[in-house]
Formats: C-alpha cells, sequence, structure tokens
C-alpha cells in the first residue's frame, strides 16, 4: 500500500468514526441523510476519483478504493452512495463531456438517481429497479445511457433488502437526453470492477472483525467461542483469504482484467464471510442491534447491483481465453 | 422401499397447499414483515381449518413446509401456537394437559417454549434462572432469550434450575421444567425488534421477578427437566428442517419461475444459472429425504437423535444455500421481489433448536459413541 492510500485509510477510518458508527442503525432504517451526504461532499469524497480539471480530488486508484473499503467497514449503504456516484454516475458524465452537471453534483447542488436497467442482470419491465430516485436520472438503456429530467412514476415499492438505501421500482420513463453508447458505460462498468472490490472486502472486514471481538467475549460451556476449532480456525482462515485479497486490493495493478478477477473472488468472499460471522454471534446476529446482519444482507442485495455472475465471467473467461468464451 | 407418502398426506398437502396461496398474501406477507407484527388473525384461521393437527405429526410437519414454501414468517407464525406442546404431551400431569393444551388447541391461547437464556444458547445446562421451593410454590428469578411467542403466549413450559448440580461436571443434573402463566405475578417481556428475519413471528425477553408459579405446575419429576427438554430438541429439529425444505422449495419455486420466464420473453439462460438450479433441487430432495427418516423413526417412537441432526443441520444449511443460489440467478429481479424476504428469514433456521454446530456435535459424538445408523 502506498503512502498516499495508507493516509487515506487513516483519514477515512477517522471519518467514519466521526460520522457514522454512531449512526449506523439509523442509516439502515432512514437511509443515507441529507446531513451525512453533506458530510460525504465537504470531505470531498464525491468526486475523489474524477480528474482535478473536472473538479474532483484526482486521486489514484488505490486511495479511491481505500474510501470505498473503509466505508463498507461502516456502512455498505454509505460505501455503494459514493460508489454509485463517483464510479458509475461521474465517470458516465465525465464521459459525455457534461461538467456543469459533475460541477452541481460535486459542490452536493444536485443528487442524481440511478437506474442501472441493462448493466445489471436480471433487470426486467416488472423489476426495473431506480437507486435513490431523484428530480434527475440516469438511465442505462439497451444502446444507452442517458439523462432522464423528472422523476419517474414509482411503485413504492418497500423491500427491506436494501434499507439503507432508497431503492424502488418505476412503471415507465420518458426518454432522456442520449449520453453514451452502451458499449461506453459497459467500459466504466468494468474499470469500476476494482471499486466493487473494494467495497466487498470493506463488508468482509467489518464482518470479521465484529465476529473475531464478539467471540473472543461470548463464552458457552464456560469458555470463549473462540477457543473452540470450528471457531477460531474458520475465522482465522476466513481473515488469511481477506488479507491475501486486501494485498491485491492495494497493489499497483490497475489493469482490467485483475480488477474483474478480484471482484468476483470478493464478491463470493463477502458472501460467505458475512455469513460465518452472522452464523458466530448466535442468535443475537439476528439482530439489527449487533451490527452484524446488515452485512450479511447487503453482501448479497450489492451481489445483484455490483456483481454480474454471468456477464463479469464471460467478460472474465474472454479475458483469460483471449477470445469470446463461455457463452452456451 | 417406497418414497411416496400415503395419499391420505398427499391430499393433506395439497389442502395446506391451496390455504396457503389464498390466504398468505403478499399484502399481509409484506406488512408483518414491515411492521413485524403477529398474524393473529390467520393462527385463528389456521386452527379453524383444522390445518395445525398436532395429534398427528406427519401432517404437522407436512404443514409446516407448505407453509414455509409460500412465507416463512406466515408459515412459521400460524404453526407455533403449540410450541413446547410436546413436553406436556408426554410428561405433564392430567391436569397441566387439560388445563392448558385444550385452550391452546381451541385457539383460546398461545403457549411457548422458555429455555434460552441470555448468557447461554448451545449451553442449555449453564441456565441460570432459579425456582425456590417455598410455602407450596416455586419462586422463579431469571431470564429468558429469544423466546418465540413470548410477549404473546399465554404460558411457557420453562426450564429452570431447582437445585444445585450434584457434581460439577454434571451440570444438566437439578434442572426441572414448570408451566408459568404471563399473568402470574412478577413476569414482564419485552418484545425483540429489528430481526433480520421471519420478522412476523414474535420473540421477546422474558423477565422473572419473585414469580411464584404453584408447585402443581411442575412437569413430570423434579431434576429430570433437561431430558424432557433434549427429548423435544429431538421432536422440534424435525419440525425445523421442514421449516427449511419449505423454505427451500419457496426459493427453488421461485428461481425456476424467473428461468422459465426469461426463456418465454426469448432471453438466453445458459447452462451456469440451469446448474445452479439443479443443484438447488437436488439438495432439496436430499434434505427431504432425510428429514423423512427422521420423522419416520420419531413418530414411530424409535428417536434416533443422530438422524433428527442430520436432517436438521444438512436441511437447514439447505435453506440458506437454496435462498442465497436464488438470489443470485435472479440478481436484480430477485432483490425486489419476496425472494429477497425468503432469503433474510432462511438464516434462523441454521441458528434456532441447535445452531449447525450444535448438530455436528451430536452427530459426531454419536458417530465416535459406535451409535451408528445401522
Amino acid at each position: 500500500m502506498n503512502d498516499q492510500t495508507e493516509m487515506m485509510m487513516d483519514n477515512i477510518g477517522q471519518f467514519a468514526k466521526a460520522n457514522i458508527n454512531d449512526i449506523a442503525l439509523k442509516i439502515e432504517r432512514e437511509g443515507v441523510s441529507e446531513d451525512l451526504y453533506n458530510s460525504l461532499i465537504q470531505q470531498g469524497l464525491i468526486g475523489a476519483n474524477l480528474p482535478a480539471e473536472m473538479g474532483g480530488a484526482g486521486l489514484d486508484r488505490t486511495s479511491y478504493d481505500a474510501i470505498l473499503f473503509q466505508l463498507a467497514r461502516a456502512s455498505p449503504s454509505v460505501a455503494f452512495h459514493v460508489f454509485m456516484n463517483n464510479s458509475i454516475i461521474l465517470k458516465i458524465l465525465e464521459k459525455a463531456s457534461k461538467k456543469d452537471i459533475i460541477d452541481r453534483i460535486v459542490s452536493g447542488k444536485i443528487r442524481l438517481g440511478l437506474i442501472p436497467g441493462n448493466i445489471i442482470e436480471g433487470s426486467s419491465e416488472k423489476s426495473n429497479i431506480i437507486i435513490e430516485p431523484s428530480k434527475m436520472n440516469i438511465y442505462i438503456g439497451t444502446e444507452n445511457a442517458s439523462l432522464i429530467d423528472g422523476m419517474p412514476d414509482l411503485l413504492k415499492s418497500k423491500s427491506l433488502g436494501l434499507r439503507g438505501l432508497k431503492t424502488d421500482l418505476f412503471t415507465s420513463i420518458k426518454e432522456g437526453e442520449k449520453l453514451l453508447p452502451y458499449s461506453d458505460v459497459e467500459k466504466i462498468w468494468n474499470e469500476a470492477s476494482w471499486d466493487a472490490a473494494a467495497i466487498f472486502l470493506g463488508i468482509s472486514e467489518g464482518a470479521l472483525e465484529k465476529a473475531i471481538e464478539y467471540t473472543k467475549v461470548r463464552k458457552t460451556f464456560n469458555f470463549p467461542l473462540k477457543d473452540y476449532e470450528p471457531v477460531a480456525f474458520r475465522l482465522s482462515e476466513l481473515k488469511s483469504e481477506l488479507e491475501i485479497l486486501k494485498n491485491t486490493l492495494f497493489s499497483d495493478d490497475s489493469k482490467e482484467q485483475m480488477g474483474m478477477m478480484l471482484k468476483t473472488i470478493s464478491a463470493e468472499f463477502a458472501r460467505r464471510a458475512t455469513k460465518y460471522a452472522l452464523q458466530f454471534h448466535g442468535g443475537y446476529g439476528y439482530l439489527e442491534d449487533f451490527g452484524v446482519e446488515k452485512f450479511y444482507r447487503d453482501a448479497v442485495a450489492l451481489n445483484a447491483l455490483m456483481f454480474r455472475p454471468i456477464l463479469d465471467k464471460r467478460t472474465l473467461a474472454a479475458s483469460i481465453y483471449g477470445e469470446k468464451s463461455g457463452y452456451l | 422401499m417406497d418414497f411416496d407418502l400415503p395419499e391420505e398426506l398427499e391430499e393433506y398437502r395439497k389442502k395446506v397447499r391451496e390455504f396457503a396461496r389464498k390466504e398468505f398474501t403478499p399484502e399481509l406477507a409484506e406488512k408483518c414483515d414491515r411492521d413485524e407484527k403477529y398474524p393473529d388473525e390467520l393462527r385463528k384461521k389456521t386452527l379453524a381449518e383444522g390445518l395445525v393437527d398436532f395429534s398427528n405429526p406427519w401432517k404437522t410437519m407436512i404443514a409446516i413446509e407448505e407453509m414455509c414454501r409460500v412465507d416463512p414468517g406466515l408459515g412459521i407464525s400460524a404453526t407455533v401456537p403449540y410450541f413446547g406442546a410436546e413436553v406436556l404431551m408426554l410428561h405433564g400431569s392430567d391436569h397441566l394437559r387439560e388445563k392448558y393444551l385444550s385452550r391452546v388447541a381451541e385457539g383460546k391461547a398461545i403457549m411457548g417454549l422458555g429455555v434460552t437464556e441470555p448468557g447461554g444458547g448451545s449451553d442449555v445446562a449453564g441456565l441460570k434462572t432459579n425456582a425456590r421451593k417455598e410455602n407450596g410454590k416455586y419462586i422463579v428469578n431469571g431470564g429468558k432469550m429469544f423466546i418465540t411467542n413470548g410477549s404473546i403466549a399465554d404460558f411457557f413450559v420453562m426450564l429452570v434450575r431447582t437445585s444445585p448440580p450434584d457434581d460439577p461436571k454434571k451440570r444438566h443434573h437439578g434442572l426441572s421444567v414448570l408451566v408459568v402463566e404471563r399473568n402470574f405475578k412478577g413476569f414482564d417481556s419485552n418484545q425483540l425488534k429489528g430481526k433480520l428475519g421471519v420478522r412476523a413471528t414474535n420473540t421477546a425477553e422474558l423477565i422473572l421477578n419473585n414469580v411464584e408459579v404453584p408447585e402443581e405446575n411442575l412437569v413430570g419429576e423434579e431434576g429430570k427437566g433437561f431430558y424432557y427438554i433434549m427429548e423435544f430438541f429431538n421432536i422440534s429439529r424435525v419440525f425445523v428442517a421442514a421449516q427449511s425444505i419449505g423454505i427451500a422449495q419457496g426459493a427453488l419455486d421461485r428461481a425456476t419461475a424467473f428461468l422459465m420466464n426469461e426463456e418465454s420473453r426469448g432471453h438466453f439462460v445458459g447452462e451456469e444459472r440451469k446448474f445452479k438450479l439443479a443443484e438447488i433441487a437436488t439438495r432439496v430432495e436430499a434434505s427431504r429425504l432425510l428429514m423423512y427418516k427422521a420423522a419416520s423413526y420419531l413418530f414411530n417412537y424409535r428417536p434416533n437423535p443422530m438422524i433428527t441432526s442430520m436432517a436438521k443441520g444438512y436441511a437447514s444449511e439447505t435453506a440458506t444455500f437454496a435462498a442465497e443460489t436464488a438470489m443470485e440467478i435472479t440478481g436484480a429481479t430477485g432483490l425486489q421481489t419476496d425472494l429477497e424476504r425468503l432469503f433474510r428469514d432462511s438464516k434462523i433456521m441454521e441458528i434456532w433448536e441447535g445452531t449447525s454446530e450444535v448438530e455436528k456435535i451430536v452427530i459426531s459424538r454419536m458417530m465416535m459413541k459406535g451409535d451408528k445408523n445401522e
């Protein structure tokens, strides 16, 4: 990890401690508040990875991923919020040279919602999901990404899966201003693989830290849980896997193929790590007060939004074979 | 060897399925999940239709599976008003059975089981709640945690310590079962809110502060409580296997429907997702066969704790596997449908009535005692 990234890890760790940890449960119940969003803006986290000439902080990949990692450790919903803005929305606007809108987003004057549409798997006319619906939204359709002015007609869906984010379904949307062809959006998506991996690994670290602390103090049959082989061995194995994956995340490598490899492994790892973390909390893990169930829930929910089990693996397979593969 | 259930049970299964599909409306399931509200009207309807029949455990098992297949929160809520009844049926006096169980059967009362405590889940014998005898009464002090029906049940079959263990290594000695009513002075409860899943079910913490329990409310013999509860877990674990298989089957139904819909719309469905579907289906089938085997031993009065633990452990892990894999298959669609609720509901299966780790302890201990399935 380079010095800049290490500093960013410390800074964002402090930021999360001061601004997120105490309200993590509130975020799960009510979403990311205006106050918290403004703190993200003031801290320069929205636009952190944009080039300086576009009004961003121009952070390198690892420093930006340190932000996502640390935020996900505290609140996966907040991390996804930053990812959605920086890695997808602002990248689309940057490529479409929409500096005026970028300026308004980075300064906190407007917030855009995202309709990921065809970029994620499982979208259909019945369940076209919109994340953080706003007066202005980016819609990723089959041929283009476009800017939709006005709020779509929402169905008032009440899923409890992604509690810290406002998500809904919509019936129809009007046509918007074309920004980019789909192929360019696909490229942005693939470049964001490192960032998605950072969130999956942050979720895993947040959950495993809680499990390790809990199993030190929780006793059963007169011994702390950590003294039992199945608990200590499993958590140690998971922590080892996590450290090895973090080494890749914070390495100097920024190749797209490695990013996709890391995302593929991290997405599955987050589901597995959070499951064990909850399991070793026993019944208490099932309660939101203990702060571990959100990691378990979000690891699966964010898999649906940041990892495509078919399309991403097809991209990975094509990069491994050097030609189109895994399509039958 | 015949793997088919008798026709009568298959007919019963159809009847339960039709009932659940009609009464477990999406609106009710969503409301109870969101508001963490126990569906009491549904409990009454289920009883009125004769769909919960604890005199016939095969029917109970099938009802639990079919109802959880439609919605686990509602399905468990509808089938759980009798929770702990077997302890009274097997060891309670005629007076206790008549006084308490008949009211539950008539739908006039709900019962619960009070075993788990704040400091000990798996370590049942380490419980701290104590009862001392005084003037023909037991005076009970302590607390219970994660008690199903905890803030709605009228009475609880409760495990307490009535005497210190005669040997520190035999902590399971000196435990007894009492029937404790909610309206006994000194009894209080707090509903536990903010659960990950099965939010329609009621879960609470019980507080027992000098609660006076009549001596006649002792179930069976004093000091035998641990054995009664372990015997009960051997029964209830089969029913948790049924809950788990219901969830897994429900996830399989939804994932299958999703892929069929995708194909009908001309979308490509590759073998990767079809293989995942096949894996869920295989595990559901294997879990069901294990459950039938455990049930067959148990319901024919030849309980086999090892097979029961295998059935419960494997079925519960199948439930989480199926729900998680179905979420992966369906992607964004799953996130916005009731499959997401099934996913949240599934995890508790690996925790309650003996964690997966406890089931493995039981299995390995019996294997090494030479108590194999022969």
